[in-house]
């Protein structure tokens, strides 16, 4: 019988590689599945409803109050300088830019990946997936292909509703501690902001919801047997995605500043 | 030379059944080291109902699974209505899954759906072109064909055991297929539940004229519902023949499973 070769990698780093791999390949199939018809449509339309529309209340709650506190905890710092002149200015570029797509990325990442990652690990154990497959339907273009075109589209959306309550937050904070019309806070605000800034933060959410759907999914989806294995797998998959969204984003910011976009 | 049939066959009554519909010949699957199927060959003829018996984990579900195409199989044969299953298109394999009903052992009904929705995923492949009265009727036929017609808008989280397995029967016979396959379908039950399951596993074989495999290590349901059974150790098929040929058997290892009746 032929010997096991041995691998000079210590295991960590080798699951670690065989699990990069394998979601490398996830997502090739992903885009191959999302090419051919039949196209689902309907499930897309209702995972829409469940990921997108379900998680506005908790968006926007967690949005108000990082606009709020994020004005709160930064006024004193300005009035000493003098410049509290610049207040929505300050905090409108940082919520655009960088605090609302990140924010709610990571709540989403929290309350959706979680769902997925459990839901499918679920579905795989109890052989839903299998009864799927049997009846003719193609269980990764029903399920994994219209979740993760859902977190996808439906991401980007979030944040920019997320963007607006966090800033309506924002000019009550202020409105609390000064005398500022709602007109002249917004002025500021998007006199302060130019295409530079909202784009890159709107393009990155596209990634930052695919990154969510898709890790999501592929925890479910290979999930071990046994209601462990679902626990496991809703785990690791707000833990992976939430990582995924920190090293998009470093890379969003790389690739917005060598567009000369920052 | 390899023998296509069990190492004990017990004068097979073969001859008052159809055509074969599912070949299996010599057919071998591992898992890594753990060689699971070994070496196994089977015939199911039209109308036959043939159980497989075996201990926990030798192998029953993978033999079913690799005859739906669920799980590839390493070497041998395995034709379904004359198609070599490792060798057809996904497409041709999903119209063959048409015709095959699997009855998996934990029911596997979709947690999200009412019971209508799981009994109509099915049609959405395999009944394009009905109406939605059409689907209403056949929706509603099924379900009383299982006793089940009021259970139709109710959640599957809120059926007992028994009616789990019911509506998974449902929503198997739900394409009138002409093969049926179960996997365990007692298992879990208490003994009454487990009985009024296997008389609707015949009463239905009578109703939909279907051939069956039936997983199992339900002595009674065995009984109940085999005009054949094939005994699977370590991976091949160790005996073949009725109950009452297999029940007379003095091999030990035959005789361990009918010593609880």
């Amino acid at each position: 019988m032929a010997e096991e070769k041995k691998s000079i990698l210590p295991k960590g780093l080798r699951d670690f590689y065989i699990e990069a791999g394998e979601t490398t390949q996830f997502a090739g199939r992903f885009f191959r599945e999302i090419l051919f018809p039949p196209y689902e449509f309907r499930e897309v339309i209702r995972q829409s409803y469940e990921i997108g529309y379900k998680s506005l209340p908790l968006v926007g709650i967690t949005a108000f109050i990082i606009g709020l506190v994020l004005t709160l905890q930064s006024r004193p710092t300005l009035v000493s300088f003098g410049a509290e002149a610049w207040l929505p200015a300050m905090v409108g570029v940082s919520i655009i830019r960088e605090i609302g797509p990140v924010i709610t990325a990571l709540i989403c990442a929290g309350k959706i990946g979680s769902s997925i990652g459990a839901e499918l690990g679920s579905m795989k154990v109890t052989e839903q997936i299998d009864a799927m497959e049997v009846s003719g339907t193609n269980p990764f273009k029903y399920i994994v292909v219209s979740r993760i075109v859902s977190t996808t589209l439906m991401i980007p959306v979030l944040v920019v509703i997320g963007d607006a309550i966090s800033l309506y937050g924002a000019f009550l904070a202020v409105k609390v501690k000064g005398a500022v019309s709602f007109t002249l806070f917004f002025h500021q605000v998007f006199e302060a902001l130019n295409f530079g800034d909202a784009l890159p933060s709107v393009i990155k959410s596209f990634f930052f919801g695919f990154a969510i759907g898709l890790i999501g999914c592929y925890k479910g989806y290979h999930s071990k047997k046994g209601t462990e294995g679902v626990g496991r797998s809703a785990n690791s998959a707000v833990v992976v995605s939430s990582l995924l969204i920190f090293i998009i984003d470093l890379m969003a910011v790389q690739i917005t500043e060598f567009f000369g976009l920052i | 030379m390899k023998e296509d049939v069990a190492y004990h066959v017990m004068a097979p009554e073969q001859k008052k059944y159809g055509d074969p519909i599912i070949e299996i010949s010599h057919l071998v699957k591992s898992f890594g080291d753990n060689h699971v199927l070994r070496d196994y060959s089977l015939t199911i003829r039209k109308g036959e109902n043939v159980v497989v018996l075996g201990k926990s984990g030798c192998g029953k579900s993978v033999l079913i699974k690799c005859i739906v195409g669920l799980i590839p199989y390493d070497k041998g044969s395995l034709k379904v209505f004359g198609n070599e299953i490792s060798e057809i298109q996904q497409q041709e394999l999903d119209e063959l899954r048409a015709k095959i009903g699997f009855v998996f052992q934990s029911s596997a009904l979709y947690d999200s759906m009412t019971v209508r929705e799981n009994l109509e995923f099915a049609l959405r492949r395999h009944g394009k072109g009905k109406s939605r009265t059409e689907v209403n009727a056949l929706v509603e036929e099924t379900l009383d064909n299982v006793g089940l017609l009021h259970a139709v808008e109710v959640m599957p989280a809120e059926l007992s055991g028994g009616m789990r397995k019911r509506i998974g029967l449902a929503r198997s016979l739900i394409l009138k297929p002409e093969i049926m396959l179960y996997d365990e379908p007692t298992t879990g039950l208490d003994p009454i539940t487990a009985k009024e399951i296997s008389n609707l596993m015949l009463k239905m074989q009578l109703k939909y004229n279907t051939s069956s495999i039936i997983i199992s290590h339900d002595m009674h349901c065995a009984q109940l519902t085999a005009n054949r059974l094939s005994v699977m150790i370590d991976g091949i098929n160790y005996a073949e023949g009725t109950f009452d040929e297999l029940r007379k058997m003095n091999d030990p290892k035959v005789h361990a499973f009918f010593e609880i009746l």
